[in-house]
């Protein structure tokens, strides 16, 4: 039972990420690998103030959401003049650049060591130790996330983030600065992988740098890819899919170690299979 | 203080020469197919991976190793193109498709290198390459003396197969437009065909020098990679002695960098350069 909570808790907060990076890749059609990093920012955020300060989970993520959306403003600064390969590889470079700052700024960071002993979230009188609480506390975070991402993709912001990524040429001569499109929605899907990160840190309670790399934002563009692109039940999809695939690996026998790595070969597989057969996944109203 | 400036300035030139001569490489496939083929830094750690197979567990003398290698990195590159990306680019998949695409059998093979091989790092030993030799007072092993030779044959080599055969204008004919190409009459499969086989046997020539030199870990080939990409970008993405100019503008930076910070920040500033670049100069130092 606990296993299966477990992994509700974490289909929960994948789910976050990958709605948020769906508003990105998905409707905006920007293929964007920094997510893991604006959730490791988050997730660090909230452990260093939680930790360092005694400070509430609930004033901590706002906190983290401000700080990782104000670093998406500088990486986004930079990375809203881009399009397509070029932007992609850009969001790599700075994907790289978060990854190289957590695992060197040791002062903040604790670099390689992580941060152990993080607490769990407590409101009032009502703590989230348990793990059935953190999961409704997940859940409700999930539900606001899609609620969210629902509510920008049908307004009129919405449409213009479609149109860029349809044509973003002819959506600029109709008098749209298409940079602060970019640019603005970058921010509102880092800040909402912010809120991943701080529920990620408080759940399993350490962090450390490898659980924010490059691999891990491919892991994510492969599940939006796979559920489907600009559509939030394919994102659910993808996410449910591709955590509980690996979880079937264990059952058949392979060994840990085996087993983490054959996670990366079905990624891999799927991501070449999707864009051979279906690239615009399967629920998805848009392929590259 | 000046003792050390010798040994920066030979650093330098080792790491660039390995970065031009994985860089020209991936630009050899982008200068034909036009995408960002991020499976080619698979094939330099497949290569590392073969030769300490063939050579270490095996014990294949010496030559057939290196040779049995080649071919295997340029075999593993024809199947990549005639499986996947030969059926995407009939089928005018855009660049997008194409880059996830190659992500995706970039994370595959080098989980399966990983299961195969363990995680673990490893080392290929040729003895007689290990002897170091003081030139202007910096120390240089015959490994790299070997690297920075092979460099220039492969860049020479390249430059003359480019220029001055019919292979060489057909790749510029399909650069400049496939299209336009197979209706003159070049045979188009075949030519890209071959790129691919070139191009995988440079893969694996960098591979297995970097096990000689440094030693291998499947994860390598996202660094050689990355690197390669940022020597071609800051280059200038059309010529092929822009590739050598970027690896080495890229190594100096790095080694310098590494001088007055330390070694543990080279990727981030690597990829502040890239990102410069992008921002200010995003046709890189020659232009084109």
């Amino acid at each position: 039972m606990d296993y299966i909570i477990h992994l509700f808790i974490l289909i929960g907060i994948f789910s976050i990420l990958g709605l948020s990076l769906n508003l990105v890749i998905g409707y905006t059609g920007l293929l964007s690998a920094t997510h893991a990093g604006f959730y490791g920012i988050g997730a660090y955020a909230v452990a260093i103030l939680m930790k360092n300060t005694g400070m509430n989970f609930f004033i901590a993520l706002l906190l983290s959401i401000v700080i990782t959306v104000l670093s998406a403003l500088v990486i986004g600064v930079v990375l809203s003049k881009f399009k397509d390969d070029i932007y992609a590889l850009g969001s790599f470079g700075f994907a790289i650049i978060t990854y190289g700052l957590m695992l060197n700024l040791q002062g903040v960071t604790r670099g390689p060591l992580g941060i152990p002993g993080i607490g769990r979230p407590e409101l009032f009188d009502i703590s989230f130790s348990t793990n059935l609480t953190f999961l409704i506390l997940t859940l409700v975070l999930a539900v606001l996330v899609w609620w969210m991402t629902r509510y920008i993709t049908r307004s009129s912001y919405g449409r213009v983030l479609q149109a860029i990524r349809e044509n973003e040429k002819t959506i600029q001569f109709f008098g749209y600065t298409t940079y602060w499109y970019k640019l603005s929605i970058f921010m509102i899907s880092a800040g909402m992988a912010a809120i991943a990160g701080a529920l990620f840190a408080t759940y399993i309670t350490f962090i450390d740098p490898s659980s924010f790399t490059l691999i891990e934002s491919i892991f994510m563009i492969a599940m939006i890819i796979l559920g489907g692109l600009a559509d939030n039940r394919g994102a659910i999809i993808g996410v449910i899919i591709m955590i509980l695939l690996p979880e079937f690996l264990r059952f058949v026998g392979f060994p840990t170690e085996v087993a983490a790595q054959m996670r990366q070969v079905i990624y891999g597989l799927m991501l070449v299979v999707m864009m051979l057969y279906r690239p615009q996944g399967i629920y998805g109203k848009f392929k590259f | 203080m000046n003792s050390i400036i010798p040994q920066i300035v030979a650093n330098s030139i080792i790491a660039g020469s390995l970065y031009a001569l994985v860089g020209l490489g991936f630009f050899m496939i982008y200068r034909t197919v036009k995408f960002f083929d991020l499976g080619y830094g698979a094939l330099t750690a497949f290569g590392g991976y073969m030769m300490y197979w063939l050579l270490t567990l095996l014990s294949v003398p010496t030559y057939i190793a290196i040779i049995g290698t080649l071919l295997l990195t340029a075999m593993l590159a024809l199947i990549m193109n005639r499986l996947v990306y030969r059926p995407l680019r009939a089928r005018g998949s855009s660049n997008m498709v194409l880059l996830v695409a190659s992500l995706g059998l970039f994370t595959a093979i080098q989980a399966i290198i990983a299961i195969l091989f363990t995680s673990q790092f490893k080392t290929i030993t040729i003895r007689s390459l290990q002897e170091t030799v003081t030139l202007f007072g910096a120390f240089i092993t015959h490994t790299q003396l070997l690297m920075i030779a092979v460099t220039i044959i492969v860049f020479i080599g390249l430059s003359v197969l480019l220029r001055m055969t019919r292979f060489g204008a057909s790749i510029r004919a399909i650069g400049d437009d496939e299209e336009v190409a197979k209706i003159v009459g070049v045979n188009t499969k075949n030519i890209v065909s071959w790129v691919f086989i070139i191009a995988g046997a440079i893969a694996g020539t960098a591979g297995l020098l970097v096990g000689l030199d440094t030693g291998i870990e499947p994860t390598m080939g996202m660094q050689l990679l990355l690197k390669a990409v940022i020597a071609v970008i800051i280059g200038g993405v059309g010529r092929m002695y822009g590739v050598v100019i970027g690896a080495f503008l890229l190594a100096f930076i790095e080694n310098i960098a590494v001088w007055h910070l330390s070694g543990e920040w080279k990727d981030v500033v690597a990829f502040s350069v890239l990102i410069l670049f992008l921002l200010f100069k995003p046709k890189g130092i020659t232009g084109a």
